[in-house]
């Protein structure tokens, strides 16, 4: 399952995004002790960014699942480990061609509407998803191996795949595929976007207002958390009122001034006013999916020689620009994959050390052995040119220190700031030579999405996420082992060997995990990280 | 900015030719307003398809969406349509009143604006209330102080002016609102929550409007009829404000019309920093996401606002100038 913070928003993300400071820790709940947990109380948060909709069925957006989950249950639950655990259903079998999971529901589910959860809701929710109506702009991918479910009696649900996909339970503890209650189903998708009903440990009875937010009311009757929950009964806290405030000073002078118990994503000034004071406490985690990196076009240009990439990944000192730039709050990258991501192959690490004497050594090799009267590299009377597209603001600080040490590399980087449809453009043109985004996703499949030839954007199939225009015969095959295995340690084995594989081609320069975060007032306990690095609501209680 | 049409009003003219004489400027005025809301109709349409990138790619540049997805977008809004067919078919539709569905909110345009309009108005009309109030107040009580008074004043009006309301919203916030819990720093629909963002907004209006409402008291003070007054006995106060004054609003007024026009795009910024609810947030992601229906008819509505503003300087200029009632249309 893969999430959409792409360049735009993946960018800008990457350098908005909080900082972890001295109590952050693991993806596990990092609230800072202090007594029993007790039941009561409105948390109020101030959340950086909306959905345009509510439904996480249509909206791909990060702030859509952190709001739907308090509402929707799924159907199995991923911890942050990647490990599948039991939830609306409590069981599952899994045919050996990899065709047919057929699941047993739990029993006595009820939705905050009054009707049943069954066999018939699943199947209510799962045709939704796919629906052309819903114009899905993430879940139908995410399962798009779906063919049909079934409803074999009240308690069991068989469903159907086209091809084999190992992703798929991973795809169904998404909150994008959260099951809603059938009724609300049969009504027009937009009024899904305003509200939703579901099974979860929280209702909305007013919804989703545009630009101001949403009010969550404790479901008391909830008593059907994940089989893995440390914690399963209802909510503890009343309500959460949520509030959206996009402006980062603003979020933060919310905080400190009591106006709101917690917020999400500030700026790493902001962070750096709250250390030392013990009234608040930053929580984060790395996202898990592919860091913050720059996006070689392997296709074509200089680029799609492979000792220039080498040479780029070794001649510049990425994690010497990363604790300037964020101020050693972000930790460089280890690989393509950011280290709480389920299959992340620490083996690769080496490779990505700082190496100029091996990159002049490589260029040179590469035939970029004249110098012009700037001091760059040419080959043939041609200058060493690159390319960088980008159309997120927020990246310039780190984007001139790229271009600085690639300048002592003798490589120019042109840096093309460039509108969000210009950019479209080039980039369905293969019109550049390195792009930069992030991409969270909760399991290493992000990979194919990354560097499958079937995801190469092109005018034709229109965006997507192979900028690297990577295209390799055996990482393919490896791709195709992966969506058939049926042992999970054996798929999480071939995905480390397509990242020995990435790495030996340096199909990406990877940078720094962005991290997630949530500020809190003392007093603000259990907070902890969904896989996609969401904030939990669910769990969180407020000391007296 | 529109010219100040000079109008007709009855009362002053013969009876009989009142009628007439107004149904002339009020069909003029009709017929403006519909050519500039046309006019910033077809401006949208050419900029918006002028921009490079394809809708339907902008559409989905934050999904993963299969091909059919895709083609029942295009399909949806006739995106593969001649630009010609487009064009005539949009402006039927506008004609209509039919602003068509958001792209991306997936709800008919009316619906999401009508929920943010009375946001923006509400700032909007305090902010117009607050400027004309607090410019006649200070301009009134500046042309009477002294010229070192004076000097102060055109310092801070240039001072205000030149600051950037967002600057001035986060000093505004971080004064009275994280220091001072005395206004609330998140968005709120009480009047207290209108109270910030309104002297954020209005700050470098007031220091606008007032300016040019004292340079024009002052150039009338020089006037001779200023000296008939005051010979006749006028107390310094009532020359001030019932003569002096009227002659100064004709400028004002229009620059006041021409500020009010321009207030949407500040709102936008102030929306942001005050986490308001309004068109102007909603403007703001529109365009980002190339939400054309939504775009459209916030520039048809800004244009609206444009119209109402020239009009209302219109009344203003009647009101304040006798001399523009005489004038035959």
């Amino acid at each position: 399952m893969r999430t959409s913070r792409r360049w735009r928003t993946a960018a800008g993300a990457a350098a908005a995004l909080a900082l972890v400071t001295g109590c952050s820790g693991g993806p596990k709940e990092t609230g800072t002790g202090g007594g029993q947990p007790r039941d009561g109380g409105v948390l109020t948060l101030a959340l950086e960014k909306e959905p345009e909709c509510l439904d996480p069925h249509q909206t791909p957006t990060q702030s859509g699942r952190l709001l739907a989950r308090p509402i929707l249950d799924s159907l199995v639950h991923q911890d942050v480990q990647g490990g599948l655990h039991p939830w609306l259903a409590t069981a599952w079998t899994v045919a050996d061609d990899g065709l047919k999971y057929t699941f047993t529901l739990r029993d006595g589910v009820t939705f905050t509407d009054g009707t049943t959860f069954d066999a018939a809701a699943v199947v209510a929710n799962l045709d939704h998803v796919v629906d052309p109506e819903t114009k899905s702009l993430l879940a139908a991918s995410l399962i798009s191996a779906y063919a049909k479910a079934e409803a074999v009696d009240a308690r069991t649900v068989a469903v159907t795949l086209r091809e084999p996909d190992s992703g798929f339970l991973a795809a169904l503890a998404s909150p994008n595929l959260g099951i809603h209650s059938p009724a609300t189903l049969k009504g027009a998708p937009s009024d899904l976007c305003a509200k939703i009903v579901g099974s979860g440990p929280f209702r909305s009875e007013g919804g989703f207002v545009p630009q101001q937010g949403i009010t969550y009311t404790r479901n008391p009757a909830y008593a059907w958390a994940p089989e893995d929950a440390a914690y399963r009964g209802p909510a503890r806290l009343d309500g959460v009122e949520v509030r959206i405030v996009p402006d980062d000073p603003a979020r933060a002078g919310a905080l400190t001034s009591g106006q709101v118990d917690a917020v999400t994503a500030l700026p790493p000034t902001e962070v750096r006013a709250l250390k030392g004071d013990a009234a608040f406490q930053v929580h984060s985690v790395l996202y898990p999916g592919a860091n913050y990196s720059y996006w070689p076009n392997t296709a074509e240009g200089p680029l799609s020689d492979v000792r220039v990439r080498k040479a780029l990944r070794a001649g510049v000192d990425w994690d010497r620009i990363v604790q300037n730039v964020f101020f050693g709050v972000y930790s460089g990258a280890e690989g393509v994959l950011s280290k709480t991501t389920p299959g992340f192959d620490p083996s690769v690490g080496p490779s990505y050390a700082h190496d100029p004497a091996a990159a002049a050594r490589l260029l040179d090799e590469a035939g970029w052995t004249g110098r012009d009267a700037q001091g760059y590299r040419t080959k043939d009377g041609v200058r060493l040119k690159l390319r960088h597209l980008w159309s997120e603001p927020s990246v310039e600080t780190l984007a001139v220190q790229v271009q600085a040490a690639a300048k002592d590399l003798g490589i120019e980087l042109v840096e093309e700031n460039l509108d969000g449809g210009t950019f479209v453009e080039r980039l369905l043109a293969g019109d550049y030579e390195l792009i930069d985004t992030s991409f969270s996703a909760p399991g290493p499949d992000v990979l194919r999405v990354l560097f499958g030839a079937a995801n190469i954007p092109t005018p034709e199939r229109g965006i997507s996420n192979n900028m690297a225009r990577y295209d390799d015969a055996d990482v393919e095959a490896d791709f195709t082992l992966a969506l058939r295995a049926t042992d999970p340690a054996e798929r999480l084995e071939v995905y480390q060997r397509i990242q020995q594989r990435i790495t030996e081609d340096a199909a990406v320069l990877p940078i720094y995990s962005p991290q997630s975060s949530l500020a809190v007032r003392t007093g603000v306990q259990g907070v902890s990280f969904s896989i996609d690095g969401t904030p939990d609501l669910t769990a969180i209680w407020l000391e007296s | 900015m529109a010219g100040v049409l000079k109008t007709a009003p009855a009362g002053n003219g013969a009876p009989a030719g009142a009628a007439a004489g107004i149904v002339r400027p009020v069909l003029l005025r009709a017929g403006g307003a519909a050519a500039v809301l046309w006019g910033a109709a077809t401006a949208t349409f050419v900029l918006l398809r002028a921009m490079p990138g394809g809708t339907a790619d902008v559409l989905l540049a934050r999904s993963t969406v299969s091909p059919e997805i895709r083609a029942r977008l295009i399909a949806d809004y006739r995106l593969d349509d001649g630009l010609g067919t487009q064009y005539l078919a949009y402006l039927g539709r506008l004609a209509r009143g039919d602003f068509g569905d958001s792209h991306v909110l997936r709800r008919p345009v009316t619906e999401v604006l009508a929920a943010q309009v009375p946001h923006t108005f509400a700032l909007l009309g305090t902010t117009i209330a607050v400027t004309i109030g607090a410019s006649l107040l200070l301009a009134v009580v500046s042309a009477r102080a002294g010229r070192l008074v004076r000097g102060a004043f055109a310092a801070v009006e240039a001072l205000l002016v030149a600051v950037p309301p967002f600057w001035l919203g986060l000093v505004l916030l971080t004064a009275f609102s994280f220091t001072l819990p005395l206004f609330p720093a998140v968005g709120s629909s009480a009047p207290s929550g209108l109270v910030l963002p309104t002297l954020a907004l209005a700050a470098g209006p007031v220091a606008l409007v007032t300016g040019v409402l004292r340079e024009g008291m002052l150039r009338a003070l020089e006037e001779p009829f200023v000296l008939t007054a005051r010979t006749r006995g006028i107390g310094e106060t009532a020359v001030h404000v019932r003569h002096v004054l009227r002659h100064a609003l004709l400028p004002a007024a229009g620059v006041l019309g021409w500020v009010g026009g321009t207030l949407l795009g500040g709102a936008v910024i102030i929306e942001i920093v005050f986490s308001r609810q309004g068109v102007g947030r909603l403007v703001l992601s529109s365009v980002q996401n190339k939400d054309l229906p939504v775009v459209v008819a916030v520039v048809l509505l800004s244009a609206l606002v444009f119209v109402l503003f020239s009009v209302l300087v219109d009344v203003l200029t009647w009101l304040a100038d006798p001399r523009t009632r005489q004038e035959a249309p």
